[in-house]
């Protein structure tokens, strides 16, 4: 079992998320500077064919991988930048953990590319919309890829951002704009977790790349800390920023509204790829998680809680977007136990059955009913009703309270904001008035503004 | 010949900011001064291409029997370009409305100040730049609110500052090793706003014109002082408190940011946070933290005036700026939102910019020193780039009606497209900009930067 690394595995890894970069950096500086849009018809098979290279590109590899049973195909460029004994490494790595999901990755967002084509045909934003589909699909394409913690950080970053800006691509709608803004202010605040994880992986293992520490792992990991209360450090902050990326609880509130983007979007996100990368991330952590049982427990549990409120919120939402959205948290959920329980290959295939039904759920959920009504058409009769066994198994006096509850989302969201974020923003609003009346005293009463034109000594006197 | 450039430059900037070499109307104005600094920019920009980074410790200039002590060596020898590219900003993107004629001599005589500070190593004229460039500022608010108000505030706090400087300076000439240093921070700490002594900075952004905040803040003085004349000089047992201090400032105002509703409050904030940011790395016990400092200096004096100016034409567009409701529309002033907005991801280090590895930097050099601040750091970069994104959504979308404002003009989107080359293409050849900076690419080099950047002012020392 070996690392392979030729020019040309080199080039086939550069090229996973080079090809869609390139795409979107050239079409967006040709925006820039001419200020034009290019051909709808032009922008779509621009990004067909870059994502059709690229799934061309990690089937290629996947092959070579299986071919020759080595454990990772490998691109190391260096590092990126370096002082002193920090260098930021530029490592791509293909094995069996990042190749199954650069491989799926390029799939959806190439079917994702097509199916829109139609879909925003003449919309306001559809070159908006693409670029961000190929920023996004580069950005998935180097987490993945990543060989260090680093690289995967830079991505991580990318595919926040694509997300907030697709959410909110009816800009011209507040709400929309709101949520985006909810969704980026949970990202961020999640991110810190991976920063400071990766910036301590550097001070304790002298750096955050992807080994195979343990023989017996089927795909590179992250070193583990010799000391356990590193390992249990960095393990709490992946976790943390994991639950933001993947919509776990408390923090999972952003997932329903993100609905408010396009639908092909929403599909790609927030039911395939953009909310399995917390999971990818914790599989990639899996020997840390090893080696601190509380992190693991906590995984499991985070995941559990989550599954257990998502499906009963699930049920009691009254459109189809929503409910979608509660779905893919449940079983994201699922694939944190399994993760916690150390299931890894089930957490993966998890990962990809889940995210290909879901995204084609999302995609067909503009037409829900007329599908719906095609099928009672077929049937000759009404589709009979579904989720009747948690009736069954819940008492019925508990009934009412467990619907009040799910038609508040569990109260969560309202805990978060009325605990966590409006003590905050209320004690700087505070400090903020009495900074100003600070300033008023200091500075006096001002008075009103006037101009200094007509004040230059070398202006011309009228 | 780098040793001259930028003082070249700011005599030709001074002679345009004192005599009568501008055009009487103000777009005339506003293009002659701009070229006058695309000038600067290509002349300093080509003196250092061509003599690069001098190993020597500084030079004296002589002009008749009068030496002056000039350095080329750490910010010497970037900072020049870096505020040639302020100017050219600041410049090209002033508007009638905000900024007379008057104002834009005033950003001239700063910037020439600015370019004087980070030439000459001479501790009285460093004194004499450092008490001029406030007075420049206070005449403008002066003349536009009157004595009291902005301008009383902005008074107090930098009459302070230039007092502590010139004790400071006299101290350290009579061999005072610990209260100089003490004071020379203290008087940074005014000059860049850190708490406590920042009250005057968010009227002072509020109020004046954005081309004069830009041309005052945007170099950063106070830094090129803590690196460049304190350097080692402070000692270590009292240098310990800079990170701590820095940090708290830094996630204080990151807070504050965040809960402004007047675009121009929350912008004076996000720039105070992200200069203590800076403060994190010049404590001189990390290398690392050294280099990604001196970094986001540049990184912030680039990125938050291409913020700050796009707010500014935003503002003369549409009025008092408000982030209390939202008010724009994205699709009609595309430009200016993908301006306005990758300037702002840019200040907080977002990947792909110069700014994610100085920013990466810092946080991993901090670490090694001060982990708390790291951690600080680290929460604060995330609060600031809430702010960032949120006076994006506020001021470009959530708005169905159009209220007529035009998109960039081209002398406005040239501009910005400068700033982004720089940011976006320091950001893809960073080890390059590093080695020529800092002479220290090579990860197994021992080699301090702190050697190669630091000037002490010692009274002792003889004139090399």
């Amino acid at each position: 079992m070996t690392v392979l690394s030729s020019a040309w595995t080199t080039a086939l890894l550069i090229a996973l998320p080079g090809l869609p970069a390139a795409v979107v950096f050239v079409l967006a500086v040709l925006r820039w500077a001419t200020g034009r849009r290019a051909e709808e018809k032009v922008v779509a098979i621009l990004f067909g064919v870059a994502f059709a290279g690229v799934t061309l590109a990690s089937a290629v590899l996947a092959y070579q991988l299986f071919r020759t049973g080595s454990l990772a195909l490998e691109a190391d460029l260096g590092h990126w930048f370096a002082v002193g004994h920090y260098e930021f490494p530029l490592r791509l790595r293909g094995d069996r953990l990042s190749l199954p999901f650069a491989l799926f990755t390029s799939i959806l967002v190439g079917v994702i590319a097509t199916f829109s084509r139609k879909y925003l045909h003449r919309e306001d934003g559809f070159h908006r919309f693409y670029l961000l589909l190929g920023l996004f699909g580069a950005g998935v394409e180097l987490v993945v890829l990543a060989g260090s913690l680093d690289l995967v950080f830079f991505g991580w970053e990318i595919v926040g951002l694509s997300s907030v800006l697709l959410i909110a691509f009816f800009h011209d709608r507040p709400k929309p704009v709101e949520h985006a803004l909810r969704t980026f202010v949970t990202y961020r605040a999640c991110d810190v977790g991976l920063l400071a994880a990766i910036v301590w992986m550097h001070a304790s293992t002298g750096g955050s790349s992807l080994t195979l520490a343990d023989p017996s792992l089927r795909w590179p990991g992250l070193v583990v800390p010799s000391e356990a209360r590193d390992a249990l450090v960095v393990a709490f902050l992946l976790l943390w920023a994991s639950i933001g990326k993947s919509a776990q609880l408390p923090l999972g509130g952003w997932l329903p509204r993100a609905m408010e983007g396009p639908t092909p979007s929403s599909a790609i996100f927030y039911g395939a790829i953009s909310v399995h990368l917390g999971p990818y991330l914790l599989l990639r952590a899996a020997p840390v998680l090893e080696a601190a049982p509380i992190a693991a427990w906590a995984v499991v549990a985070v995941g559990l809680a989550t599954a257990l409120h998502a499906t009963v919120v699930g049920r009691v939402q009254s459109d189809i977007k929503s409910a979608l959205a509660y779905a893919s948290m449940t079983q994201i959920g699922l694939i944190f136990v399994e993760i916690g329980l150390g299931l890894h290959l089930l957490a993966l295939a998890h990962i990809v059955g889940h995210a290909s039904i879901r995204s084609l759920q999302i995609l067909r959920s503009p037409s829900l009913l007329h599908h719906h009504q095609h099928l009672e058409q077929a049937m000759g009769e009404q589709l009979p009703r579904t989720g009747g066994h948690l009736e069954r198994l819940i008492p019925a006096r508990l009934q009412p309270w467990l619907y009040r509850n799910a038609l508040e989302r569990g109260h969560v969201d309202a805990l978060v904001i009325d605990w966590l974020v409006e003590p905050f923003l209320r004690s700087f609003r505070a400090l903020d008035r009495w900074e100003s009346h600070f300033e008023e005293w200091v500075g006096g009463e001002a008075t009103p503004a006037r101009s200094t034109i007509g004040l230059d000594p070398f202006e011309p006197r009228r | 010949m780098t040793d001259l450039a930028p003082l070249l430059v700011a005599a030709i900037w001074i002679a345009f900011a004192c005599g009568p070499l501008l055009p009487a109307n103000f777009a005339a104005a506003r293009k002659r001064a701009t070229l006058v600094c695309f000038v600067a920019l290509l002349a300093t920009g080509l003196a250092w291409l061509a003599f690069g980074r001098d190993d020597s410790a500084g030079g004296v200039l002589s002009i008749g029997g009068w030496h002056l002590r000039v350095s080329n060596q750490g910010f010497a020898g970037i900072a020049p370009m870096v505020i040639s590219a302020i100017g050219v900003v600041a410049m090209a993107m002033s508007d009638s409305l905000s900024h007379s004629r008057l104002t834009l001599r005033r950003m001239l005589a700063l910037l020439a100040v600015a370019m004087g500070f980070v030439a000459v190593r001479e501790p009285a004229m460093l004194a004499l730049l450092w008490t001029l460039s406030p007075w420049i500022v206070w005449t403008e608010l002066r003349e536009r609110f009157g004595r009291r108000g902005v301008a009383q505030l902005f008074a107090v706090y930098h009459v302070a500052s230039v007092v502590l400087f010139l004790a400071a300076i006299a101290l350290g000439q009579l061999g005072w090793t610990v209260l100089s240093p003490l004071l020379f921070l203290a008087a940074i700490g005014l000059r860049e706003a850190v708490l406590p002594g920042h009250s005057w900075f968010p009227r002072f952004v509020e109020m004046a014109p954005l081309g004069l905040v830009v041309a005052f803040i945007a170099p950063q003085l106070g830094v090129v002082v803590q690196v460049e004349v304190l350097g080692d000089a402070l000692p270590a047992d009292l240098a310990w408190f800079i990170p701590y201090v820095g940090g708290a400032t830094a996630l204080i105002a990151a807070a504050l940011g965040l809960v402004q509703t007047s675009a121009r409050r929350s912008l004076a904030y996000l720039l105070m946070s992200q200069t203590a940011i800076v403060s994190l790395g010049l404590d001189g016990s990390s290398e690392i933290a050294r280099v990604g400092a001196l970094l986001l200096w540049q990184v912030l004096a680039l990125a938050t005036t291409g913020f700050a100016m796009t707010l500014s034409v935003l503002e003369a567009r549409r009025g008092a700026l408000s982030l209390a409701n939202h008010s724009g529309s994205f699709a009609r002033t595309p430009r200016m939102a993908a301006g306005f907005m990758l300037m702002g991801l840019a200040s907080v280090g977002f990947p792909t910019t110069l700014g994610f590895i100085a920013e990466d930097l810092l946080a991993q050099g901090a670490m090694e020193t001060h982990p708390i601040s790291a951690f600080v750091l680290i929460g604060a970069t995330a609060l600031n780039g809430m702010t960032v994104m949120r006076a994006f959504f506020r001021l470009f979308s959530g708005h169905r009606i159009h209220t007529g404002e035009t998109d960039l003009t081209l002398r406005e989107s040239c501009a910005l497209t400068l700033l982004l080359l720089a940011l976006v293409l320091g950001g893809l050849a960073p080890n390059w900009l590093i080695s020529q900076e800092f002479g220290a690419p090579d990860p197994h080099s021992n080699r301090s930067v702190a050697d190669s950047t630091a000037v002490a002012i010692d009274a002792d020392a003889p004139a090399p």
